[in-house]
C-alpha cells in the first residue's frame, strides 16, 4: 500500500505532492472544485435528497391507495406526485446516483487515474444536474408541476389537455438535465478510454468500468432522443407547431416512439452500473475472481446494444402492426441472453468460491433475487398477448420496480455500505447493516410482489384510487405496509452510516482485501489518488501483491510519480501506454457559474422571455470563451495519440449525429404516414439553391482543416488567415441561409401543417449548429491570434473536426429539405 | 409462494374484470399461456434461488460440490444456463405467444363479425354507437380493456384500431380505461353485456326509440328545467331539443345499471348527488356544478329517472 512507504526520499516526494494537490476548504472551495471525488460526494448528497423526495413521493402514493375510495391526496395532487415520483427516481437519483456517485468517485481510482479526462466539465455536469433538479421541483413548489406521467403521453402533454406549466418544467427541466448527463457520460467513456494507468489494457479493465463504459455510450445515443422529443413537444406547445397533432398531419405515436427510443435503452442505463457494482462486490466477497469474466464483459455492451433495438415493446397495445410487434418481441427476447449470461456467472462466482456474507454481498444477494423476478417478468411481456393483457396494470408496475428498485437500488445500497470505508475511512455497523439489509429486502417483496397479482386481476396503473368490492383492498393494504418496513430499512441505513461516519472503527487502506485498485490508496484517498501512478497486469490489481509492491518501490525511486504540477497521465486505448502527460485546470468557478447562467437561461424560456432567454445565451457563450483562457497543458510522451480533447469533440459530434439522425428520421416517418406532402398550400421547396449552398457550406470545410493542420505545424499566421478566410465564407452562407429561411416563412410556415413543423424544424436544427460553429472558430481565432499552445492546437483539430460534421450532415438535411420537389 | 398466492388472488377476485377467469376463448389462451409461462418461470427461479442457497451452504469450500475447482466446468455452466437454455426456452416461447396465441386473439378483419360496434373514449366516459367500427378516442389516449374476454387496445387519435370480443356465455363483463388519461382516469369503467341475439335485438330496438314524454308534475317540471338550463348545452336527448354531443346521450338514462362510467349506482339518490354536485363524486370531471335550487335538482332528476 503506497502510503505505508517509509523512506526519506519517498516521504519528501509525498509531501510535494500533498502541497501540490492542497485544496482549499469552505464553501468556495466545494464551489470551486474540479476534484472527481469532491464532485463525487455532492452528486451523493444531492441525489440523497432526492432520493428522499422521491421516497416521501412514494409514501404518498401508498398511503392514499391503501384503501378503496380513500382522500390523502386530491386526483391532481396524485397524479403529480406520482409523476414527480418517476422524474425524480430515474432522472435525479438512480442515473446521477451511479453514474454522478459512484462513476465519479471509482472510475478514476479504479483505472489508476487522479481524476477525470475533463474535470471542469465534471463540475458543471455536477452544477447542471443540480440546478435542473431543483427547476423541476420549483414547479412543485409553485404547484404547477408535471401531471401527465413520466413519459407525458401526447395529446395529453399538448397544451389542449395540460395548459399549465407542469409539462413546461417537466420537458425544459429534462432538456437541462440531458446536458448534464451527456456532458458526464462522454467524460466518462474519454476517462475509461484515455486516462488508465498503464498496462491496464481493455482485458484487464475491471469490469465495473466495462458497465460504466456500456452505460455512458448508451446515453450519449438514447439521449438525443428524448431532448429531441421534448423540443417537438415544446415547439408544439409553445410555438403552435404540429409534431404531435394528428388533425394536421402529425402523430401521436412519433412521440411514443421517440421516447422509448430514449426510455428503453434507458432501463438498461439504470441497471448497467448496477451490474457493475455487481461485479465490484462479487469478487470480494467470494474470494475469486469472476466466473467466464470475457463473457461478462461482452455481455454488458451487448445488453447496452441490444437495447436500442426493443423500444416498441412498449408499445404493442396501440395497434401497430403484427409484423412490427413480433420484430420488437423477437429483439426484446434475445437480449435476454445476454442478461442470463451475467446472472449466471455471478451465482457461479459465489457458490465456487468462499463468500462471506458481509452487507454488500447479501444486499447483491437480494439483488440477484430481485432481478430475475423482474427479468423473468419481462420475458413474459415479450410474449405480445400477454403483454396486451396485463401493459398499463399494476403487473407492469411489479416488473419494473423489481428491474429499477430491486435490481438497480439494491447494489446502490450495497455499493454504499461496501465503499463506505474507502470514502470515510471507517467501518459501517456490520450487524446493523444485516437487519438494514432484511428490512429493506422484506419491505421490497410486500411492496412491490402483490402488485403482480393486482394487475392480472384488473387493477390498472395511474388511478388515484379504486372501489371496494374488487378484490384489491387486501392487496393493495399489504403493499403500504411494505412500504413502511422498506422506508424503516432505509433509514436504518441512514442511520447507520451517519452513526458510522463519525463512531466507526478505522477501516485502513483495505478492509475488504479487494481486488480493484481504489483500495491500493489510503482511505479516503488523497487529492492525488495515488502517489504513484500504478502498473497494472491483471483485472484484479490489488490482488497482485508483487505489483503493488513494485509501486512502493518506484515511490522511492521517482518513478511513475509525476509530481511536478497538478499532473495526471493520459493512456493509448487499447494497450493502455502512457500518451501525455496532461496537466488540466485545478478549480474553477467557470462551471458553476456557466450552470447558473443556463438556469437562467432555461427559466427564460419557461417564463416566454424570449428576449431575456436571448441575452443569457450569450451570456452562456461568453462564459464558454472565458472557459478556454485557462488552459489544460499536455507533455507527449510518445507521437500518435489523439489529443482527449478530439475525444470530448468526438463525443459531441456522436450525440448531436444521433440528435440529427432522429429528426431526420422523424421527418421521413412523418412524409410517409401523411399522403399529402408536402402539405396543401405548401409551394414546393426550391432546389437549386439549397443544393449550391450546401456547396459553398461543404467547401468551406477545406480551410479550417488546413488551418488545423498549420496549427498543427506550427505556423500560427498561416492558421489565423486560414480560419479567417473559412469564417467569412461561412457566415456570407449563414446570411444568405437565413434570407432563404424567412422567405420561405413568406410560403408558408410550421404552424400550418406537421410538414412545415418539420420542414423548418429542420433547417432551423442545421442553421442552429453552423452559427455555434461560427462562435466556436470566431473564438478560436481571437486565441489563435496570441500565438499557439498545445491547448489551441487541440481547439483547432477538434473545431476542425466539428466542421467536418456539420458539412457531412448538411447532405442529408438538403437532401431531405428538397426532397419533395424531385 | 408465487404459484400459491397468484392461483389464491386469482380465485378470490371475482369482480368481472380479471384477466385469470377467463370467460372468451381468446381470454382462455392468453390465461393458459400465462400459466405455462410462471410454471417455468418458477422453475427458473427456484432453480437459481437454490444455487444461492448452495453458495451459501458451501461457504468454505472452494468449487463445486463432485466437481471441484474447475474454471472450464464453471464456463460451460455459464454457457449452459446463460445461452443454450434460454435460447431453447426463449425460441419455444416466442412461437407459442407471438405466433400462435397472437393470431388466436387477433383483431376480426373488417366485416366478419356478427356485430361492429364503435367505440370511443372520452374523458371520462364510453360512447358506443350501434353498429359501427373502430375504436378510436374523442380526445386524449384512452385504453379499451375487457380482461375476461381479450387483450386490451390503445385509442389514439389519428387512428382506427380493432379488437375483437367474444363473450362463451351471457352476462355482465367489466372494462375500465387502461392508458393513464388524467383526473378520472380511474373512474373511466364500463360494463360489456353479452346477451342472447333476441335480448339484444329487443334492447337495442328500445334503446334507438327516442324518449317518452315523463309523466306530469315533478318529472314534467323537470324536462322544461333541462331543456332551458345549460344541461342541453351538453347532453342530447332524442325526441327532445337537446342534441348536443359533448357529453353522454341521456335517452334512455334510467336503464342503465350505474352513472358517471360505473363510479356509482344509478339510484335515486346517487343520481341526485350526481347532477347536484358532479365534483364531489367525480372530482375533475367535465359537467360543471350548476347553480340551482335543490327543488330544481329534484325536478331534473326525476325526469332523467323516468328515462327509462
Amino acid at each position: 500500500v503506497a502510503a505505508t512507504v517509509d523512506t526519506p526520499r519517498a516521504r519528501a516526494r509525498m509531501g510535494r505532492l500533498e502541497r501540490i494537490w492542497a485544496k482549499p476548504g469552505g464553501v468556495l472551495g466545494w464551489l470551486t472544485t474540479t476534484d472527481h471525488k469532491r464532485i463525487g460526494l455532492m452528486y451523493l448528497f444531492a441525489t440523497l435528497t432526492f432520493f428522499g423526495a422521491g421516497g416521501v413521493e412514494a409514501l404518498l402514493i401508498r398511503t392514499q391507495l391503501a384503501g378503496p375510495d380513500l382522500h390523502v391526496l386530491s386526483p391532481k395532487a396524485y397524479d403529480q406526485v406520482f409523476t414527480m415520483h418517476g422524474v425524480t427516481m430515474i432522472f435525479l437519483f438512480v442515473i446521477p446516483m451511479t453514474t454522478g456517485f459512484f462513476g465519479n468517485y471509482l472510475i478514476p481510482l479504479q483505472i489508476g487515474a487522479r481524476d477525470m479526462a475533463f474535470p471542469r466539465m465534471n463540475a458543471l455536469s455536477f452544477w447542471i444536474f443540480a440546478a435542473s433538479g431543483l427547476f423541476m421541483y420549483t414547479g412543485m413548489v409553485v404547484g404547477q408541476a408535471p401531471d401527465a406521467g413520466w413519459f407525458s403521453y401526447v395529446p395529453l402533454a399538448s397544451r389542449e389537455f395540460s395548459p399549465d406549466r407542469g409539462i413546461d418544467f417537466y420537458a425544459l427541466g429534462l432538456i437541462f438535465n440531458a446536458i448534464s448527463t451527456t456532458a458526464a457520460s462522454a467524460n466518462f467513456i474519454v476517462t475509461i478510454f484515455r486516462m488508465r494507468a498503464s498496462g491496464m489494457s481493455v482485458n484487464r479493465m475491471p469490469l465495473f468500468c466495462y458497465a460504466f463504459l456500456a452505460t455512458s455510450f448508451a446515453l450519449v445515443f438514447a439521449l438525443p432522443a428524448l431532448t429531441l422529443d421534448l423540443l417537438m413537444l415544446e415547439a408544439d406547445r409553445r410555438l403552435g407547431f404540429h409534431f404531435f397533432d394528428a388533425t394536421a398531419g402529425g402523430d401521436p405515436l412519433l412521440w411514443q416512439h421517440l421516447f422509448w427510443i430514449f426510455g428503453h435503452p434507458e432501463v438498461y442505463i439504470i441497471i448497467l452500473p448496477a451490474f457493475g457494482i455487481a461485479t465490484s462486490i462479487i469478487p470480494t466477497f467470494t474470494r475469486r475472481r469472476m466466473v467466464a469474466f470475457p463473457l461478462v464483459a461482452l455481455a454488458e455492451i451487448l445488453v447496452a446494444f441490444i437495447g436500442f433495438g426493443v423500444w416498441a415493446h412498449h408499445m404493442f397495445a396501440t395497434g401497430l402492426s403484427t409484423a412490427t410487434t413480433v420484430y420488437f418481441a423477437a429483439a426484446s427476447l434475445i437480449i435476454v441472453i445476454p442478461s442470463g449470461i451475467q446472472l449466471f456467472a455471478w451465482i457461479m462466482t459465489i457458490v465456487t468460491g468462499t463468500p462471506a456474507f458481509r452487507t454488500p454481498l447479501l444486499f447483491i444477494v437480494g439483488f440477484i433475487v430481485f432481478f430475475l423476478l423482474g427479468g423473468l417478468s419481462g420475458v413474459m411481456v415479450a410474449a405480445i398477448p400477454f403483454d396486451q393483457q396485463v401493459t398499463d396494470t399494476y403487473f407492469i408496475v411489479a416488473h419494473f420496480h423489481f428491474v429499477i428498485f430491486g435490481a438497480a437500488v439494491f447494489p446502490i445500497l450495497g455499493g454504499l455500505y461496501y465503499w463506505f470505508p474507502k470514502v470515510t475511512g471507517r467501518l459501517y455497523d456490520e450487524r446493523l447493516g444485516v437487519a438494514s439489509f432484511w428490512l429493506t429486502f422484506v419491505g421490497t417483496a410486500v411492496t412491490f410482489f402483490p402488485m403482480h397479482i393486482l394487475g392480472l386481476i384488473g387493477m390498472p396503473r395511474r388511478q388515484y384510487t379504486y372501489p371496494g368490492g374488487m378484490g384489491w383492498t387486501g392487496l393493495n393494504l399489504l403493499e403500504t405496509i411494505g412500504a413502511f418496513v422498506l422506508t424503516a430499512g432505509l433509514v436504518l441505513i441512514v442511520v447507520n452510516l451517519a452513526h458510522s461516519l463519525f463512531r466507526g472503527r478505522p477501516a485502513g487502506p483495505d478492509p475488504w482485501s479487494a481486488p480493484t485498485l481504489e483500495w491500493a490508496t489510503t482511505s479516503p484517498p488523497p487529492e492525488y489518488n495515488f502517489a504513484v501512478i500504478p502498473a497494472v497486469t491483471s483485472p484484479y490489481p490489488n490482488w497482485d501483491l508483487a505489483d503493488r509492491r513494485a509501486d512502493r518501490h518506484a515511490l522511492d525511486a521517482g518513478e511513475r510519480v509525476l509530481d511536478a504540477g497538478e499532473q495526471t497521465p493520459s493512456s493509448t486505448v487499447l494497450d493502455a501506454e502512457w500518451g501525455e502527460v496532461i496537466e488540466p485546470p485545478s478549480r474553477s468557478g467557470r462551471p458553476v457559474l456557466l450552470a447558473l447562467a443556463l438556469m437562467a437561461l432555461f427559466t427564460m424560456l419557461l417564463l416566454e422571455h424570449w428576449v431575456t432567454a436571448g441575452v443569457f445565451a450569450g451570456v452562456c457563450a461568453l462564459i464558454v470563451f472565458w472557459w478556454h483562457g485557462d488552459e489544460a497543458s499536455a507533455t507527449p510522451v510518445r507521437g500518435g495519440s489523439l489529443p482527449i480533447g478530439m475525444w470530448g469533440m468526438v463525443m459531441l459530434v456522436f450525440s448531436e449525429g444521433a440528435l440529427f439522425l432522429l429528426l431526420l428520421g422523424s421527418y421521413w416517418y412523418l412524409r410517409f404516414r401523411d399522403t399529402h406532402w408536402p402539405a396543401p398550400g405548401a409551394p414546393d421547396p426550391k432546389v437549386l439553391l439549397p443544393l449550391a449552398l450546401t456547396a459553398v457550406l461543404a467547401a468551406s470545410v477545406a480551410p479550417v482543416v488546413l488551418s488545423a493542420r498549420a496549427a498543427r505545424a506550427g505556423r500560427a499566421g498561416a492558421a489565423c488567415r486560414l480560419l479567417a478566410l473559412a469564417l467569412v465564407v461561412q457566415l456570407g452562407y449563414l446570411a444568405a441561409q437565413v434570407l432563404l429561411f424567412r422567405h420561405d416563412l413568406l410560403g408558408f410556415s410550421p404552424r400550418d401543417s406537421a410538414y412545415g413543423s418539420a420542414y423548418f424544424a429542420l433547417i432551423a436544427l442545421h442553421h442552429a449548429h453552423v452559427l455555434v460553429g461560427v462562435l466556436l472558430s470566431a473564438g478560436l481565432l481571437a486565441r489563435l491570434g496570441r500565438g499557439l499552445t498545445v491547448y489551441r492546437v487541440t481547439g483547432a483539430r477538434a473545431i476542425a473536426l466539428y466542421w467536418c460534421f456539420v458539412a457531412a450532415i448538411a447532405v442529408p438535411v438538403v437532401l431531405t429539405q428538397v426532397s419533395p420537389s424531385l | 409462494v408465487a404459484v400459491g398466492c397468484s392461483a389464491l388472488a386469482s380465485g378470490c377476485a371475482n369482480n368481472g374484470q380479471n384477466a385469470l377467469h377467463a370467460k372468451s376463448p381468446q381470454a382462455h389462451d392468453i390465461g393458459v399461456l400465462w400459466w405455462w409461462m410462471l410454471a417455468v418461470a418458477s422453475v427458473v427461479f427456484l432453480g437459481a434461488c437454490a444455487m444461492l442457497v448452495l453458495g451459501w451452504r458451501r461457504r468454505g469450500p472452494k468449487g463445486l460440490p463432485f466437481v471441484g475447482e474447475s474454471e472450464q466446468v464453471n464456463q460451460r455452466l455459464v454457457v449452459t444456463f446463460g445461452i443454450a437454455l434460454p435460447i431453447v426456452v426463449l425460441v419455444t416461447l416466442f412461437l407459442v405467444s407471438n405466433v400462435g396465441v397472437i393470431r388466436a386473439t387477433a383483431a376480426p378483419k373488417p366485416g366478419t363479425t356478427r356485430l361492429t360496434v364503435q367505440v370511443i373514449g372520452h374523458q371520462w366516459w364510453w360512447e358506443i354507437r350501434y353498429p359501427g367500427t373502430p375504436v378510436v378516442t374523442a380526445d386524449v389516449i384512452h385504453s379499451f380493456w375487457v380482461p375476461e374476454l381479450n387483450r386490451k387496445i390503445d385509442q389514439i387519435p389519428g387512428r382506427a384500431n380493432r379488437e375483437l370480443l367474444y363473450a362463451d356465455h351471457p352476462g355482465v363483463y367489466r372494462g375500465q380505461c387502461a392508458e393513464y388519461c388524467s383526473l378520472q382516469h380511474a373512474h373511466m369503467s364500463f360494463y360489456v353485456v353479452a346477451q342472447t341475439p333476441a335480448a339484444y335485438a329487443a334492447w337495442l330496438r328500445a334503446q334507438s326509440a327516442p324518449a317518452g314524454a315523463p309523466p306530469p308534475g315533478l318529472a314534467a317540471r323537470g324536462r322544461v328545467l333541462f331543456l332551458a338550463t345549460t344541461c342541453s348545452s351538453c347532453h342530447a336527448i332524442r325526441g327532445t331539443s337537446a342534441r348536443a354531443a359533448i357529453g353522454p346521450d341521456l335517452t334512455h338514462v334510467a336503464s342503465r345499471s350505474t352513472l358517471a362510467a360505473l363510479t356509482i349506482a344509478n339510484t335515486p339518490a346517487d343520481l341526485l348527488h350526481w347532477i347536484s354536485d358532479p365534483q364531489h363524486v367525480k372530482p375533475g370531471a367535465k359537467m360543471p356544478k350548476l347553480a340551482l335550487s335543490s327543488s330544481q335538482f329534484r325536478a331534473i332528476a326525476a325526469y332523467l329517472r323516468s328515462l327509462r
